[in-house]
């Protein structure tokens, strides 16, 4: 009796160890189903640099991310990013935009931050097509954005309140300073510095616009009203080129005294300092995007981990140091908002039930964790966060300066 | 009166101006064409001495003439094999047109489309108290300066100078004295497109090299020629001059606005004198 109790005894077990083994080996097995999302950026030309910064790095970050995947309903699913070059005009993305929609079925748009908002956003919306984008000039509160015009599109990267954070962390950086000079080129006058300069008054900070003509090489007019002004700091709303060239002009005017920045992360500080040379750079300030780096900002362990992963994977595939951190604040972050929203609407393909769980939703990034705000200012609440943290250039190193944590906006 | 700053730095704009512009009215006054490619033989130009002095370790003077000889070996290369083969100016303007975006894209695929720079040759700032220059601007006026004279000597006071005279005033009549146009429109364009890579060379200092740093000095270069008159090698270099200051000088006072009123003084300026200020009347 005891001797077959004993085998049934074994056999149970063995029967139960096959069991789990041949259950792990089906949950390893299982194929994930892939959602296309389409990144329409500029991949040539002028702007070509900053949307192929972004291609080694999406790569990466996918392949971590598809590791694990995300469940919706009980199904494995992963993304699979398909690249379009919107040669940062209107047109090309409204063409980038129709090949994706309609040619390759794609159903969502991530990292969209060029010109071409409006061109795309008129393509997706009709088409039910979430555009996850940055709410630049032309879709900034009160601007061209309508909330029921266009359903389908969210604000994955606020970039004027990042701007504005971005000053507020320059002062808090720099509390002596005199006044900040805000510069852009004509391209970007609009609405949305109506918005700013809003802001910046109520939040009682000195400072001064300049505009100057898209593809000005000769910034000394306006370095010059810039200086009497009273300004001692000049940062640039996202024209690297003028920002590199301000840097230089100014340093060659003997206007060593005035800081100079950008309003965008730094691709490489080699660059600036090859373009406005090593002296005229030191102290360049830019968007700093690392979480390793943050004080204020909370980023989910997990995520800096991710960050360090793909930093280390992008350095051995282009066989030297990769350092730009900006794209934490892009496409990738705009891909955990989605995953996380198909899984609290229980759906990977019915737009309006994603949308219903993005609109005041909260969604765990690699920006730091935020709720979607806005509602006010914007129509709806589909404004996600962003840290505003700056840096500056230091020797042949970008180095953290300061940083405004995000502030949900009404 | 604008601080001396703007006018420094208007003047090292003029300097640009006048060498591009000086390159493409020798070209017209011979070829009788615009050649729109001036733009991209600049950004050849500026790239050139960027890997000679970078890469190869080459002094920069030497790349500036280094960059000016492979660019008017290309320039002749042009002309033999596309200008040549092509009937009827529109024709050529057309394929100039679009060797812009053939070399631009070609540019890219080579070189990528980052930004580069050479601020590291001759750096520093001369302060003068009331102002301070740039060893790199100064560079750029002196530079001009020799370029000029050296042009002013070879048109004026050698054999190659007197046939590209003659033949840009009287072609037939110069060919009838044995000046074989076909070689003097080779040389020509040797040195009008010499004249663009030397000036983008010499540039490469002060701006970010990358492809398409050629398009505004093009247009510039252009208008200089239109406000100088067409086909005047003197107008070339006033026009040059007054782009170049206006330029600086109107963005002082008026900021942004600056380019609606210097283009409308141009348009002025043609109102006025269709023929430019230097170019012989139409009647």
């Amino acid at each position: 009796m005891k001797k077959s109790f004993f085998s049934a005894t074994i056999l149970m077990i063995t029967v139960m160890v096959i069991g789990m083994f041949s259950m792990c080996g089906t949950a390893v097995a299982e194929e994930p189903i892939i959602i296309n999302v389409a990144i329409i950026s500029p991949l040539s030309g002028p702007a070509g640099p900053w949307g192929q910064v972004g291609l080694d790095v999406y790569e990466a970050w996918l392949e971590l991310f598809n590791k694990e995947g995300f469940r919706v309903n009980g199904k494995l699913y992963n993304f699979k990013n398909i690249n379009y070059d919107s040669l940062n005009t209107p047109e090309g993305g409204a063409a980038c935009a129709k090949r994706a929609i309609f040619e390759d079925k794609v159903k969502f748009i991530v990292g969209h931050w060029d010109t071409s908002f409006l061109a795309v956003s008129a393509i997706s919306n009709p088409a039910k097509v979430i555009l996850i984008a940055r709410n630049g000039n032309e879709a900034v509160g009160g601007g061209a954005y309508n909330p029921e015009k266009m359903p389908y599109v969210v604000f994955g990267t606020p970039s004027h309140e990042k701007f504005l954070s971005d000053i507020k962390a320059i002062v808090a950086a720099y509390p002596n300073y005199k006044r900040i000079g805000i510069s852009d080129s004509t391209l970007g006058k609009g609405v949305g510095w109506d918005y700013v300069d809003r802001d910046l008054t109520a939040a009682g900070i000195r400072f001064h616009h300049e505009w100057y003509p898209f593809g000005t090489q000769d910034y000394s007019p306006y370095i010059t009203r810039f200086k009497e002004a009273g300004c001692d700091v000049i940062y640039g709303a996202g024209d690297v080129l003028a920002a590199m060239m301000i840097t230089k002009q100014r340093w060659d005017m003997g206007l060593k005294y005035i800081k100079t920045g950008t309003a965008g992360g730094l691709l490489d500080p080699k660059m600036y300092i090859d373009v406005s040379g090593y002296d005229a750079s030191q102290g360049f300030i830019a968007q700093h995007a690392n979480p390793l780096d943050y004080k204020k900002t909370k980023v989910n362990p997990k995520f800096i981990k991710m960050f360090r992963e793909v930093q280390d994977m992008v350095s051995k595939k282009q066989g030297k140091p990769f350092n730009y951190t900006a794209w934490t604040d892009w496409g990738c972050a705009h891909m955990q908002i989605l995953a996380q929203a198909m899984m609290k609407a229980g759906s990977v393909d019915d737009p309006d039930k994603i949308m219903n769980a993005i609109r005041g939703g909260t969604f765990d990034t690699m920006a730091g964790k935020y709720t979607m705000s806005g509602a006010k200012t914007y129509g709806s609440p589909i404004v996600f966060g962003n840290p505003g943290c700056i840096s500056i250039i230091k020797g042949n190193k970008e180095v953290y300066l300061s940083e405004n944590p995000w502030k949900p906006i009404p | 009166m604008p601080p001396a700053e703007i006018l420094i730095e208007g003047l090292t704009q003029s300097c640009i101006y006048m060498t591009m512009a000086f390159g493409m009215v020798l070209v017209f006054s011979i070829l009788g064409i615009l050649n729109w490619t001036h733009g991209q033989l600049f950004m050849l130009g500026a790239f050139i001495v960027f890997y000679s002095t970078t890469a190869a370790g080459i002094p920069f003077p030497i790349g500036i003439l280094l960059a000016g000889l492979v660019m008017a070996g290309i320039g002749i290369l042009i002309k033999k094999f596309i200008i040549d083969r092509i009937k009827g100016e529109l024709y050529i303007g057309v394929a100039t047109l679009a060797l812009i975006f053939a070399l631009e894209g070609a540019a890219s695929l080579l070189f990528t489309s980052d930004d580069r720079g050479l601020a590291i040759i001759l750096p520093g700032v001369l302060n003068l108290g009331v102002v301070a220059i740039s060893y790199q601007k100064m560079a750029v006026i002196i530079f001009t300066l020799i370029v000029m004279t050296a042009m002013y000597f070879v048109l004026n006071h050698t054999k190659v100078g007197l046939a590209i005279r003659a033949v840009a005033q009287q072609p037939v009549a110069a060919s009838l004295y044995g000046i074989s146009t076909e070689r003097l429109s080779l040389i020509v364009m040797g040195i009008g497109c010499a004249l663009a890579a030397m000036a983008g060379a010499i540039m490469a200092p002060l701006y970010p090299i990358n492809p398409f740093i050629g398009r505004t000095p093009m247009i510039m270069a252009l208008l200089a020629i239109v406000i100088g008159g067409l086909g005047s090698l003197t107008g070339a270099i006033v026009g040059g001059l007054i782009l170049g200051f206006l330029h600086s000088v109107i963005a002082y006072y008026i900021s942004y606005l600056s380019e609606v009123v210097l283009f409308g003084l141009i348009i002025l300026i043609l109102l006025v004198r269709p023929q430019g200020l230097f170019g012989a009347s139409a009647k």
